[in-house]
């Protein structure tokens, strides 16, 4: 079997090796490359955070790793102008929201309260540009290679790399890992100029607070810089053709509830809407909406729109082409369950490929990706894997919904705790929300949690190992919980799954 | 010595923190380390005494071990190549000489619900080992033991966990493989030479033209109260089309004839040819109001993918109407639009202001 592999891999390069006859090249133009010598282990494209993680893990299993990145920083969309850069934003608009609004009938009252958005925005620079130095000094120091440029294939082994600096090179690597993740799905008809039609690029770095904004797609995304904008004192409105908001893999009660306590901050609602065109030629940003089922066509109006319908795969100037290798309908690189392409020495993990667009999905599969490599197996369990919005209060699941299991057939049992009846929550004034529990109804093994609440998105981490166990909702009951915590509600829904609430 | 990053071989010696005989505790520095890059203190991992130094301060090049094989776990002082020598208080000799337990067949604790459900239905430990696990890594979930105890249905636990292992994975079924640009090109020059194969007809151009009959149907009307001979509109209309067809403007690709040529050779071509007889024949059919405009594609249409063209506007309904306007219309090539409207126009002129002439012709 080995042998059978050398061969042929022998074969393929040996497809690529120039004929026989003597290459005339004057010397003047023949450029020499610092990198050319040596063949790495591994070429990453992209430093994401698929990319980079691929790349820090690769370094520890002793691989020579070169981690190509076109942006400047590492890091990614997550990193750069993706989740870091929003949680920023959210943590602290909500304390600016919380101050304004909700400090007086807890006890301190503030004196005038002014809202000083360009330090909001620094502090959020802050955070990332921390981050990503972070990262590119985590690669340093497992000796990895970082080439900021753009790379794009040259063969099956070697990528040339447009460099930011100018000039070009190429690296060859004896593994390749494809790593370029995703970029905003645009609005036909609108096109994004990220100061009044924005993407979730623009809608963390806007210089004033927008009057009116109107934001098209009610997913995480969406309603995440919705949050910010509203807090910050923005009338915005979110149009989402779906019925639900918060994508469809948010169970169907706990959308219904995000979206009753969303409506309570200020947040306008429009499901079942499409949007059928937008007009950015006035001053006034315009988009003709209508009843999804066909109704009374409308007219909206924004000093700001923002286009979060979703993310496409990027493969950009990749060069795929060039080496024959396939995307599907949706342009994702098409894979094996080893995350190989067709060609076997090139893989593809994150964004750009198939399953969920999640940073954290991303990173399990570098990892995986790396240990194929290097000891022939690998796994991340795509059941498994948790979401979260960072909304006030956080929405988090893992496993599958309610409408899920009713449309698959499958038999399940539900139990539920409010955090009204939970102390911590009480005393924190903060009670909205439940946690949401699904068990099989006779096994009573867990099949799925979803949290509205404070803290949803840390509290989540114990249903996804409770998940990834096997555990039953017995189980999370029988296990102890500290008092008075928000946790607590977590064990009092298990316990409402397999037997009863003792608080409720 | 520590390896401080895994491409680190050897190392040197700062100084040592520790003398031999000391005493030291978790966390303490036992040394400094020297490599090419930086100077890194060594921790003690563990609670200790330092044995012997074996090599002193400024030693150089010492060969690195892996982090967790120095420090952390010290094998027994009688090996030789060992850098440094610090005995853990307690742990490694007792345990070697217990002697090895029996080692259980599963190495985790039970999960609390599965403990529970064991001992109140007084299972016994030993038969533990007999019930099918069908948890994540073989794992004794609470189904099996309800399983086991026939509690539920036996093949539950079972059916559950096909479904957790069909989720574990990316679902890489279907995937439909989008044209990659090579295959799109090949298949529309594949078109292409099709069509260089079959040459497709000429780009067609429809003209059409509202006219209305109620002045020829006066002048019907006038003969045959007249001179009693009732004469029909065709007569009126191809009558007109013959006027129509005289002098029309040449079609836009007008290649000279033969004749014409040999004129031009001959230099007889004084008054260049602008016009030649036509032989069209209208088709027409009582007015139609034009259909709304079509509904202009949204998001979504372009979102689904190319729709099914909708139908082009109705055609007129065919025959004459003596009411209202008639459609009369011409379907020619492309190159021979303007002649066909300028037919046409000579048509309406004749129909609704001439028609008297039609007759005395």
């Amino acid at each position: 079997m080995l042998s059978q592999r050398l061969i042929g891999r022998a074969a393929v390069r040996s497809a690529f090796k120039p004929s026989g006859l003597p290459v005339v090249v004057s010397p003047r133009l023949r450029r020499t490359y610092a990198t050319e010598s040596e063949e790495k282990d591994l070429v990453i494209i992209g430093g994401g955070v698929a990319g980079y993680v691929a790349a820090i893990k690769a370094g520890q299993e002793g691989l020579k790793v070169a981690c190509i990145e076109k942006r400047g920083t590492l890091g990614g969309t997550c990193l750069n102008v993706g989740c870091i850069p929003s949680k920023s934003l959210l943590n602290n608009s909500h304390l600016y929201h919380q101050i304004l609004h909700d400090s007086k009938h807890r006890g301190i009252e503030v004196g005038d309260v002014k809202l000083n958005l360009a330090q909001l925005m620094k502090a959020k620079d802050q955070s990332v540009s921390g981050l990503t130095k972070g990262v590119e000094f985590l690669l340093k120091k497992n000796g990895v290679e970082y080439i900021k440029g753009a790379g794009s294939f040259a063969d099956e082994h070697t990528v040339n790399v447009k460099l930011n600096d100018g000039g070009e090179t190429s690296v060859k690597g004896k593994n390749i890992l494809i790593a370029t993740g995703s970029e905003v799905t645009p609005f036909p008809g609108l096109e994004i100029d990220e100061k009044r039609v924005i993407s979730s690029t623009g809608a963390i770095a806007l210089e004033k607070v927008p009057e009116k904004m109107l934001v098209i797609g009610g997913g995480i995304i969406g309603l995440e810089m919705a949050s910010v904008w509203s807090r910050l004192g923005a009338q915005v409105t979110v149009i989402e053709f779906l019925d639900q908001i918060g994508g469809p893999g948010m169970d169907l009660e706990v959308a219904k509830s995000i979206q009753k306590i969303l409506k309570k901050q200020g947040i306008n609602f429009k499901t079942g809407t499409k949007v059928v065109s937008g007009d950015k030629s006035g001053e006034i940003v315009k988009l003709e909406v209508d009843s999804a089922k066909g109704g009374k066509p409308e007219t909206l109006e924004g000093d700001v729109v923002l286009v979060a319908i979703g993310r496409r795969p990027y493969t950009e100037g990749l060069g795929l082409e060039n080496i024959g290798l396939e995307k599907d309908e949706r342009g994702r690189v098409i894979i094996d369950s080893e995350y190989r392409t067709k060609i076997p020495h090139i893989r593809c993990v994150g964004d750009v490929t198939f399953g969920p667009m999640l940073a954290h999905k991303a990173e399990e599969e570098a990892v995986a990706a790396i240990e194929y490599i290097k000891k022939g197996y690998g796994h991340v369990n795509y059941g498994c894997i948790p979401s979260v919005m960072y909304t006030f209060p956080e929405v988090a699941w893992v496993g599958q919904s309610e409408q899920e299991l009713k449309k698959a057939g499958v038999p399940y049992k539900i139990g539920t705790f409010p955090f009204s009846a939970n102390s911590r929550a009480k005393t924190n004034l903060d009670t909205e929300g439940m946690v949401k529990m699904i068990a099989d109804p006779e096994t009573d093994r867990l099949l799925g949690v979803h949290i509205i609440g404070p803290n949803a998105g840390e509290m989540i981490a114990e249903g996804t190992l409770a998940l990834e166990y096997g555990a039953s909702s017995e189980d999370i009951a029988r296990t102890c919980h500290a008092h008075p915590t928000l946790a607590e509600a977590f064990k009092e829904a298990a316990m409402a799954t397999y037997s009863k609430a003792i608080h409720f | 010595m520590p390896a401080l990053s895994p491409t680190m071989t050897e190392g040197n010696i700062a100084t040592w923190r520790v003398k031999e005989g000391d005493k030291f505790s978790a966390g303490d520095v036992l040394l400094e380390i020297e490599t090419d890059k930086a100077t890194m203190d060594v921790e003690a991992q563990d609670d200790g005494i330092m044995v012997k130094i074996m090599q002193t301060d400024g030693a150089k090049g010492v060969p690195s071990k892996p982090a967790e094989s120095a420090p952390s776990a010290p094998p027994p002082p009688t090996t030789a190549d060992q850098s440094n020598v610090a005995v853990p208080e307690s742990a490694p000799q007792k345990s070697s000489s217990k002697s090895v337990p029996k080692v259980p067949s599963r190495q985790y604790p039970l999960y609390p619900s599965v403990a529970h459900l064991l001992k109140i239905n007084g299972v016994d430990a030993d038969v533990v080992k007999d019930i099918i696990p069908t948890g994540p890594g073989g794992r004794l979930l609470k189904g099996d033991v309800l399983a086991y105890l026939g509690k539920i249905n036996a093949q539950t636990p079972a059916t559950v966990s096909e479904r957790f292992e069909k989720q574990s994975h990316l679902d890489l079924s279907n995937i439909k493989v989008a044209k990659s640009t090579e295959a799109i090109k090949a298949t529309t020059e594949k078109a292409q030479s099709k069509k260089l194969d079959t040459p497709a007809p000429p780009p067609v151009a429809v003209v059409t033209a509202p006219i209305s009959l109620s002045a020829v149907i006066e002048v019907q009307k006038k003969v045959h109260q007249t001179i009693g001979v009732f004469l029909p509109l065709s007569t009126f209309i191809a009558r007109a089309t013959e006027i129509a067809n005289q002098k029309l403007p040449l079609p836009a690709n007008y290649q000279p004839t033969a004749d014409e040529l040999f004129d031009q050779v001959l230099g007889l071509d004084k008054v260049k040819r602008k016009e030649s007889r036509g032989s069209y024949t209208p088709t027409f059919g009582s007015f139609v109001a034009p259909q709304r405009a079509q509904r202009k594609a949204d998001i979504l249409d372009i979102l689904a993918g190319p729709s099914k063209p909708v139908a082009a506007s109705k055609p007129a309904t065919p025959g004459l109407t003596t009411s209202g306007p008639n459609v009369f219309s011409l379907q020619v090539p492309k190159s021979e639009e303007k002649r066909a409207q300028a037919f046409l126009s000579k048509m309406k002129l004749v129909l609704e202001q001439e028609a008297d002439k039609l007759v005395r012709a």
